[in-house]
């Protein structure tokens, strides 16, 4: 077997092996520690697999691997593949998962150090068992395998999010996170059998009729909405940062969700030949980016900020992926991916910290989390669209390509998104980092270096990778030069503003005016706006035709039955009646029936 | 001419006479009996899918015992790839189901060996190729249950508020009398109507021979099928839980004791839609034809109706019960698409549905018994007193809702797939609602009773699995990781053999001739998916064989 498939096996079954082995071997798993740290030997081992695999790619970007196998078997042929697809995309991604997966694991072993040896065990298992699937999805060679890491993926982010079981909060998170992507997932599903419908397979390469490519992406478009958070079922994903925060990290900010977004990559060919549903996508997530910025202004806890503040950016590179910028969309998904988990597992030290997520408890953390503050200032300045950082090239590269489509309702809205972004995050920074300590502040504890190494490794891409546009465009087999417009100096204005406002009215104290103007549209955009409309359609809707339908089951069909029973049994009781044991009665039956026969037989 | 299926069907029936001579006092060995019994069986059936030539396909195995040669009554036993994985399916409930009663403490005796008969029934039905002996088998896999349920069975004691609830008390709802009642009561009905048309088709062929192949092949007249087909599709469709004649099955499986409920849920109402397709649509073809609509409705009513109707239960057991209501409806809604893939999803929905309920009401009987109410709303944080039942809860959950990696969505998914490239596209949309529906019952189920803070003062009693239900466990969710994985293992039997019975199904239906297209061509069909064309071309394939 070629060496190459084979480390793309190790990066993929790895992972799996081990969670299996936590699952089925309990005495193992409780043992906490050790179980973790093999799971973290997973991750790195299938990190060094993901890196070579890179390295050789970087060389030779054109390369494609494959070895499959059949999965599906009908009417004597194979209807489904599995195994390992490696060309530039799947092996880029790979490596990205496989960082963020290593870093976030070994953060956990300072983060999660006070649980109980069992829980530990159960996470690492999970975390396993995620890093398995996420790979199942990113390696796979036709649209069912993506499926079905898609789905298990869904699950353990439902196991992660729920790690906390016995809290209310996280149980209620779990099911709404799972439920909603679920309910998006439909769409998928209404994808997979229709191509399989149309061309007996499930490639995204396969010749379509003329007009499917659209209700195609359609159907593709709703289960991204649900997975990449996309207005209006991004509501899971504030809730789901009931997780622990390294969970947030990995899954909810730098890789699950952006599973929809390396969807669209993957099925380029369908989206390519699917205007319409790219238009829809283009304006759809301008307007994600937009509506979750606004929320992001007003949010009190830490993580909230970041949760809406990933909607947001994932607004960007769907807004970028329909203006058919697949370079803008996925290396904004690789940016992101690297500053997004920086800010989460700085976010994490922080609340570690302090053992809040507040941010009214934290402020002046800077003189006892130095390094920390560095970090998640370093990454705020990234997502903010800092020239020279990372997150500044792929930005521009979306808004660029947003630009050229000729949309300037999306473009405006995605400029105006990256002005607030610099202003949401320099409020962030300035109330958690600086100003007045609070009392939890003062008794702030430094983060041990299972947690700063795990920062450290992350703050490299947050900062340089933009500069390696050049040759991850080769990966992605597309060009890439350079060049600074109009639109890249204006929004980099925008985003100095955005810090410059942050920083006058957080840090000094000034123009107390403008936050209290802000208030009321972002109260309108709140959150929960949205989601107490899926709630009330939850529980009116949904539960009140259950109820309907059950209370007809019981009363109506079963009733009819229950009558029929009863039917039977009654006139049972009134035939019985016949039955005097009269000698006398059964006579006068007798000669009466003769009678009236002699009576017929005579009239006739 | 091997002896191995009678081998099987005759394992637990021993068992069941072994069980006789001992004294009450034996427990233990009432219980290896019943257990070994079963292995054998189980075992059999794991050499049979070993032995079971897939290249070569077809019927194998096969033996004949004369039994009433005037009439033309044989035991006439052969395998094809599907009766290979229904015995498996059975084999692994009734293994699983006498380890989760382990720890039953009344009449143990009568109960394991009443168990051990029907079960016996149950694997005769699916290799049985004589229609006189499979209605015989049909009925010693029914009738047992009355006793099963009124004798071991439970009574529901969560209560339904309103102004109907004098209805309850009425017809005493929810007690076990009741439902053993109402169960076989339906179920006979539904008999009735099967033996009519198996008279009706033995008389209508003249042949003197209820064997099922010479049945079969012979072409009955159009408008005889079309009247044959209802009687058949309701009487076995009462056992698969068809809408409205469901009813039975929630109040039966939740009164019924843990290994019956796994049993009867889990295999018996799979007897019911494997009769519909064996006998209904595969030898009265055009009947089939011309009322396949009607299935396939009831079939998408049964999966949204279950699932709405699962949603509204208080009742731990009631949830799980109505959830089988939904699924045998994809069972069902696969069957009526008459294409490959939605028969090859229908058997494999079988097969899943079988171990995962089996699944379910294990965990569900085991709960029952340490917390002493099936009602949900007093539960809640058993996870911290029972980690491994809430995993093994979490696993049904997850196949339930036809998560990939586990069994049920590859049945699932056949079954969408099916219906889609199917003459009836709508069919799959609510297949696909159901599925949603499901994942939010079933995943806040799990929540209900297993998260949370700790379970309250009241449920003091709350143990883990013991060992011989740790093996049930263990066995059951295996099943459904690796048949969801590697689904090969068994479509490999399943999909030749469907193949071949789909030919029976469609060889003399008016099928419109349109190019054959989709599966069976590269060239891709304009924008609608293809009509029934797919099943055209593999009933052509499978019929030149």
């Amino acid at each position: 077997m070629n060496p190459l498939i084979s480390a793309a096996l190790v990066a993929l079954g790895l992972p799996a092996a081990l969670a299996l082995l936590l699952a089925v071997v309990p005495k193992l798993r409780r043992t906490g520690k050790p179980a973790a740290l093999l799971s973290i030997l997973g991750s790195l081992l299938a990190l060094s697999a993901a890196g070579w695999l890179a390295a050789t790619w970087l060389h030779d970007p054109k390369q494609v691997l494959d070895l499959t196998t059949s999965w599906l078997p009908q009417s004597g042929k194979s209807m489904s593949q599995v195994g390992v697809h490696l060309d530039g995309i799947s092996v880029s991604m790979l490596l990205v998962v496989a960082i963020v997966a290593s870093c976030v694991q070994l953060f956990s072993l300072g983060y999660l150090s006070d649980e109980p040896a069992p829980a530990l065990g159960r996470y690492y298992a999970y975390q396993s068992l995620f890093l398995f699937s996420m790979n199942l999805l990113v390696l796979a060679p036709d649209l069912m395998q993506l499926f079905l890491g898609w789905e298990l993926v869904g699950a353990t982010s439902y196991l992660l999010i729920g790690f906390w079981f016995t809290r209310p909060a996280a149980g209620k998170a779990a099911l709404k996170a799972f439920v909603v992507t679920k309910f998006a997932d439909s769409g998928l599903i209404l994808a997979l059998i229709t191509l399989v419908a149309w061309t007996g397979s499930f490639s995204w390469n396969a010749t379509l009729p003329a007009g499917g490519a659209e209700w195609l992406a359609l159907f593709l478009f709703i289960a991204v909405m649900g997975k990449s958070a996309q207005f209006p079922l991004h509501i899971w994903l504030p809730d789901a940062m009931q997780g622990p925060t390294p969970v947030s990290a990995l899954l909810h900010a730098a890789t699950m969700v952006a599973a929809g977004v390396y969807l669209i990559v993957r099925a380029d060919p369908i989206f390519a030949a699917a205007p319409h549903v790219r238009l829809f996508m283009t304006d759809l997530g301008a307007i994600t980016a937009l509506f979750a910025a606004l929320i992001a202004m007003v949010q009190t806890d830490i993580k909230k900020v970041l949760a809406y503040s990933t909607c947001s950016q994932l607004g960007y590179m769907i807004s970028g992926l329909g203006a058919g910028s697949l370079m803008g969309g996925y290396f904004h998904l690789t940016t992101h991916a690297f500053f997004k988990a920086l800010l989460f597992l700085a976010a994490g030290a922080v609340i570690h910290a302090v053992h809040s997520n507040e941010l009214s408890d934290m402020g002046g953390l800077w003189r006892k989390l130095k390094f920390t503050t560095v970090a998640f200032v370093i990454g705020s300045l990234s997502l903010a669209g800092l020239p020279g950082l990372s997150g500044f090239y792929s930005k521009d590269l979306i808004l660029e390509a947003v630009h050229e489509s000729g949309n300037p309702l999306a473009l405006g809205l995605l400029m105006a998104t990256a002005g607030l972004t610099a202003f949401y995050m320099t409020r962030t920074v300035v109330k958690a980092f600086f100003g007045k300590p609070s009392h939890a502040a003062e008794h702030a504890h430094g983060p041990g270096p299972s947690m700063t190494i795990p920062l450290l490794i992350l703050l490299v891409p947050a900062i340089g990778l933009g500069w390696l546009a050049g040759p991850m465009s080769k990966l992605y087999g597309r060009s890439y030069a350079f060049h600074l417009d109009t639109i890249g100096m204006v929004t980099i204005a925008l985003g100095l503003g955005g810090i410059a406002l942050g920083w006058l009215i957080y840090g000094m104290g000034l123009l107390q005016a403008l936050p209290r103007a802000f208030a009321p549209i972002a109260r309108i955009a709140n959150g929960s706006t949205v989601d107490d409309l899926w709630a009330l359609s939850y529980s009116k809707l949904g539960m009140g035709l259950a109820r309907a339908i059950a209370w007809f089951d019981r009363y109506i069909i079963d009733g009819l039955m229950n009558f029929l029973g009863w039917l039977f049994m009654w006139s049972g009781q009134r035939v019985r009646t016949l039955q005097t044991g009269n000698v006398q009665d059964y006579l006068y039956a007798v000669f009466g029936a003769a009678a009236l026969i002699a009576l017929w037989g005579g009239w006739r | 001419m091997s002896h191995l299926l009678s081998i099987i069907i005759a394992a637990p029936f021993v068992a069941a006479l072994l069980l006789l001579p001992c004294r009450s006092t034996d427990r233990l060995l009432m219980r290896w009996i019943s257990l070994l019994g079963s292995l054998v069986s189980l075992t059999g059936s794991l050499i049979v899918a070993w032995r079971y030539d897939i290249k070569a396909g077809g019927l194998q195995m096969a033996e004949l015992y004369p039994l009433v040669p005037s009439l033309g009554i044989d035991i006439r036993l052969a395998v094809d790839g599907w009766g290979v994985s229904l015995l498996l399916l059975t084999g692994i409930i009734i293994t699983t189901g006498v380890l989760a009663s382990w720890t039953l403490k009344d009449r143990e005796k009568e109960f394991f060996a009443l168990l051990l008969i029907l079960v016996a029934g149950v694997f005769g039905v699916f290799v049985c190729q004589d229609l006189f002996v499979f209605f015989l088998f049909y009925e010693i896999a029914v009738l047992p249950m009355y006793l099963l349920i009124a004798i071991w069975g439970s009574s529901n004691k969560v209560a339904d508020a309103g102004p109907f609830r004098f209805i309850w008390k009425l017809f005493d709802i929810g007690g076990r009398e009741y439902a053993a009642m109402k169960l076989t009561l339906m179920l006979l009905v539904g008999s009735a109507f099967i033996l009519v048309a198996v008279i009706a088709l033995y008389q209508a062929a003249g042949a003197h021979t209820f064997d099922m192949g010479v049945l079969g092949a012979f072409k009955y007249d159009a408008s005889l099928q079309k009247w044959i087909f209802p009687l058949v599709w309701l009487g076995f469709g009462t056992l698969a839980g068809v809408f409205p004649f469901h009813t039975w099955s929630p109040d039966g499986h939740a009164s019924a004791p843990t290994a019956v409920s796994m049993l009867h849920a889990g295999v018996l109402m799979k007897l019911g839609a494997f009769g519909v397709i064996r006998i209904g649509m595969m030898m009265l073809p055009e009947g089939a034809h011309a009322w396949v609509w009607a299935v396939g409705l009831i079939a998408a009513i049964n999966v949204l109706y279950g699932a709405l109707s699962a949603m509204a239960q208080k009742d731990l057991k009631y949830i799980i019960a109505y959830s089988s209501v939904s699924h045998m409806g994809v069972v069902m809604l696969g069957a009526a698409t008459l294409t490959q893939g939605g028969w090859n999803g229908a058997v494999y929905q079988m097969f899943a549905h079988g171990i995962m309920t089996g699944l379910f009401f294990a965990l569900v009987g085991l709960v029952y018994e340490r917390a002493h109410t099936r009602e949900v709303g007093k539960m809640g944080g058993f996870a911290q007193a029972m980690p491994i039942v809430a995993a093994f809860f979490t696993l049904g959950c997850l196949s339930s809702l036809g998560l990939p990696g586990t069994a049920g969505f590859v049945a699932e998914f056949l079954v969408f797939a099916g219906a889609w490239s199917g003459p009836h596209l709508w069919w799959a949309l609510p297949a696909v609602a159901g599925a949603f529906i499901t994942a939010i019952y079933v995943l806040r189920v799990t929540r209900d009773v297993f998260w949370g803070p700790g379970p309250s003062e009241q449920f003091h009693d709350l143990l883990d699995a013991r060992k011989t239900e740790l093996g049930a466990l263990w066995i059951l969710g295996t099943c459904i990781v690796l048949f969801g994985l590697w689904p090969r293992l068994l479509l490999d039997y399943i999909d030749p053999a469907t193949t071949q019975n789909l030919a029976m199904a469609t060889q003399t239906a008016q099928l419109t001739p349109t190019p054959a297209t989709a599966v069976a061509a590269q060239a891709p069909p304009p924008v609608a998916p293809p009509a029934a064309t797919a099943a055209v071309a593999h009933a052509a394939a499978g019929g030149g064989r």
